[in-house]
């Protein structure tokens, strides 16, 4: 426990276990003159005592919240070669896009400099999306492009690999474009795209589970 | 029982043998109480003027509608004993007057207040006495199994009782107002019809149900309906209000005859002008009523409400009863195991779950626990304080152990105003275990805890992104504190308090960064929750 106690937290003083309850269960049977007091800290053992997991049904690595909520599905070769793209689905159908550790970008020595959403007719970080049913979306095809990703040498165009209304851009990576290199797969995803039931079925055949994507790949 | 008769005016030996009658009646009501009335009632009818009621009576208005016309008071002539014979004779008798024979309903009150109507059977339906009508209110009482704290009397009649009622007033005003007594009995103190029903049945209810008329949840009801209001309703159709008298409960059969139209009073026939005499005639709208009102009992109780607060041990149980494509989400619900537990101890038809917000499927809620209402509709008893104890303790007693009850007892319907209350304004504290992708250094614990009311901005979790609105939304940290775990060192509990509607579990992972900042950006690495508890929701009213 930290040494540096904050005042409102009273309630989570640890005490010596055992001893409190044996001297809670004597005063249980001496019957009602229990202090409001006692019987608070009485409760915050009880409490804490829930709280408290059995460290030795947790796993060493736990699940990441992705690996949990999402299945995971890959695009090779999205319409160019080196175009390796992921699609996070989650339960509710919303679909997570973003570039595969194997993509081509990655490659390049001088590593990602810009990612500019400015493609095909419009600037996808320019749109807003508002209400539940999310009726003003911009509803897009599979092969349309999502934003361009610079490097040093090259530049590639990311799309959206699931057709669907798309309802979100990573900003991020307009001022943050290392985020692609430091996690690809979390804070630099690049959009969020909302599929028609049907529309997920048809493009699902065409995509990798994580098993066959690894085995293409070579990958351990 | 006494035939004690004292009333100096007694000349007639007819007189003599009427109030001997009366007395008779009023044998069963028990000692000197019960003479009052027939000597009250019999000085009563001698200070009407005569004239008026031979009126009256000529053109159909029944005995009860005449002495409240001329506003003689509900206790006189509202005795449950007193028959509408006998009231009937006492006034004819007075004035000389003879009824033609056939029972014939009141023009004005279509046969209320002589305790005729026709009911759901369609069955004519002539009670002797008020005590009648209670009796029949009581045994649906005892049919419906209610048990009765007190009673509330409401009565509902057609419209147009009201517009008979107004028109022969000014009728009468016409044709009287030039006489001394007008001024004196000045029409304004006529007693209403439901006025005059509800007295003569509440003493009489009250002496059977063992209880007292007060404003209580419980209810009965008396609709009153015509035929022949529904017709005219029917057959206008412009600018016409439409009321409607009655609850949504229970009226299944009278939906349609509760509606009521208000009508115009010039659409009946208004009273001839002054003739040569100077004397206007007496006329009522309708000449021979036909067709008594339909009449529909109905007892019910209001909403009643049961208050606590609720634990959830199970990370398998739903607040609510949740289910998709007919499959249950979850093994239970917190609502079901609480109503289910509750409501046969009210004898209720239905009951309604609410709690001040909620927690997810896999969230336990411990500690103080979270606030919430559940709803009894038409229940047949309200629990006693015992009662609800037992309840309180069958509940934490059952043997899975999914659900706990705390502070449960009966609230009147401030209990909604306790709940909204600082609902979305009050802090939520939680518990959540947290593992990071490096070791714990004492340096986090020390930063994390000095962390006081941070602001953090919350994009719509994906995973509630499919309902909800895409926003980006600000919520407070209050404050936080690790708790570290023994024989770990990546993973530790996080105490914290949050301002409500912060989404905990997206704060601890970053939701691919959408949640800014979370406990990964704040420790620099990458942060999973694995579960996640709520151990207190503050309210003080509850």
């Amino acid at each position: 426990m930290s040494d540096v106690m904050v005042d409102h937290t009273q309630k989570l003083e640890e005490t010596a276990v055992p001893n409190n309850l044996e001297q809670q269960d004597k005063q249980d049977e001496e019957q009602p003159q229990q202090s409001v007091q006692e019987n608070a800290e009485y409760e915050d053992e009880e409490l804490h005592k829930l709280l408290v997991p059995d460290i030795t049904q947790l796993p060493l690595i736990p699940p990441s919240a992705v690996e949990f909520n999402f299945a995971s599905y890959f695009a090779p070769d999205f319409m160019k070669p080196g175009n390796d793209q992921y699609v996070y689905r989650h339960a509710n159908g919303l679909c997570v896009v973003g570039l595969a550790s194997t993509h081509l970008a990655f490659k390049d020595k001088g590593g990602i400099t810009a990612v500019d959403f400015n493609v095909g007719k419009s600037d996808r970080s320019g749109m807003k999306v508002t209400g539940k049913r999310k009726k003003n979306a911009q509803h897009f095809e599979s092969n349309t492009a999502l934003c361009k990703v610079c490097t040093n040498g090259d530049s590639y165009i990311v799309r959206c690999c699931v057709k669907g209304s798309l309802l979100e851009v990573n900003e991020r990576l307009i001022k943050q474009p290392e985020l692609l290199h430091s996690s690809a797969d979390r804070e630099g995803y690049i959009a969020i795209i909302m599929p028609k039931p049907a529309d997920w079925l048809k493009v699902k055949a065409s995509l990798l589970s994580l098993e066959e994507f690894k085995k293409l790949r070579a990958l351990c | 029982m006494s035939n004690e008769v004292e009333s100096p005016q007694v000349s007639d030996a007819m007189e003599v043998a009427q109030l001997s009658s009366l007395a008779a009646v009023d044998s069963h009501a028990g000692s000197c109480e019960a003479e009052m009335p027939s000597r009250l009632l019999n000085d009563a009818v001698r200070s009407l003027p005569y004239h008026v009621v031979k009126d009256l009576l000529s053109i159909g208005v029944c005995s009860r509608c005449v002495l409240r016309i001329l506003g003689t008071e509900d206790h006189i002539y509202c005795h449950s004993s007193f028959s509408q014979s006998m009231l009937c004779s006492v006034l004819e008798e007075v004035t000389s007057f003879k009824s033609e024979g056939d029972f014939q309903f009141c023009s004005v009150c279509s046969g209320i207040l002589q305790l005729s109507y026709r009911d759901d059977k369609e069955t004519l339906v002539k009670m002797k006495s008020p005590n009648d009508m209670a009796l029949v209110i009581a045994e649906l009482v005892k049919k419906e199994g209610h048990q009765v704290d007190g009673f509330s009397l409401e009565v509902s009649i057609p419209q147009f009782i009201l517009e008979n009622e107004s028109s022969l007033l000014s009728g009468m005003k016409k044709r009287y107002e030039s006489e001394p007594w007008f001024q004196e009995r000045l029409l304004s103190k006529c007693v209403s019809v439901k006025d005059v029903l509800k007295f003569a049945i509440t003493k009489p209810l009250e002496t059977l149900l063992d209880t007292k008329a007060s404003a209580s949840s419980f209810r009965i009801r008396l609709t009153y309906t015509h035929k022949m209001a529904l017709e005219n309703s029917v057959e206008r159709n412009q600018g016409f209000k439409r009321r409607k008298i009655g609850t949504e409960n229970g009226l299944q059969n009278v939906n349609d005859e509760s509606v009521v139209a208000n009508k115009d009073c010039s659409d009946y026939p208004t009273n001839e002008t002054i003739a040569v005499t100077g004397r206007s005639s007496l006329k009522v709208p309708i000449d021979k009523v036909s067709e008594p009102c339909h009449l529909v009992y109905l007892c019910y109780r209001t909403h009643i409400y049961l208050c606590g607060r609720y634990l959830k041990y199970s990370r398998n149980v739903s607040q609510t009863r949740w289910i998709i494509d007919e499959e249950r989400m979850g093994e239970a619900s917190v609502e079901e195991i609480i109503g289910s537990n509750i409501l046969p101890m009210c004898r209720g038809d239905n009951y309604k779950f609410h709690a001040a917000g909620r927690e997810d499927i896999d969230v336990r809620m411990l500690g103080s626990g979270r606030p919430f209402l559940l709803e009894i509709q038409n229940a047949r008893q309200v629990p006693s304080k015992e009662t609800v104890k037992e309840i309180e303790s069958k509940i934490n007693g059952l043997e899975n152990k999914l659900v706990g009850v705390k502070n449960l007892q009966v609230v009147g319907s401030q209990g909604w105003t306790l709940m909204r209350e600082g609902e979305a304004e009050k802090q939520k504290q939680y518990c959540a275990l947290v593992w990071i992708s490096r070791p714990l250094e004492d340096e986090d614990v020390c930063s994390i805890s000095l962390l006081h009311d941070m602001q953090i901005l919350q994009k719509t979790p994906i995973r509630v992104l499919h309902r909800r609105s895409p926003l980006e939304r600000e919520k407070i940290i209050h404050w936080m504190k690790i708790e570290r775990i023994a024989e770990s060192s990546q993973y530790f509990l996080l105490h914290l308090c949050t301002q409500a509607g912060t989404y905990i579990k997206e704060f601890v992972h970053g939701d691919f960064g959408r949640t800014q900042p979370s406990i990964g950006s704040i420790l620099g690495c990458r942060a999973e929750i694995l579960q996640l508890d709520v151990t207190d929701v503050k309210m003080d009213s509850f």
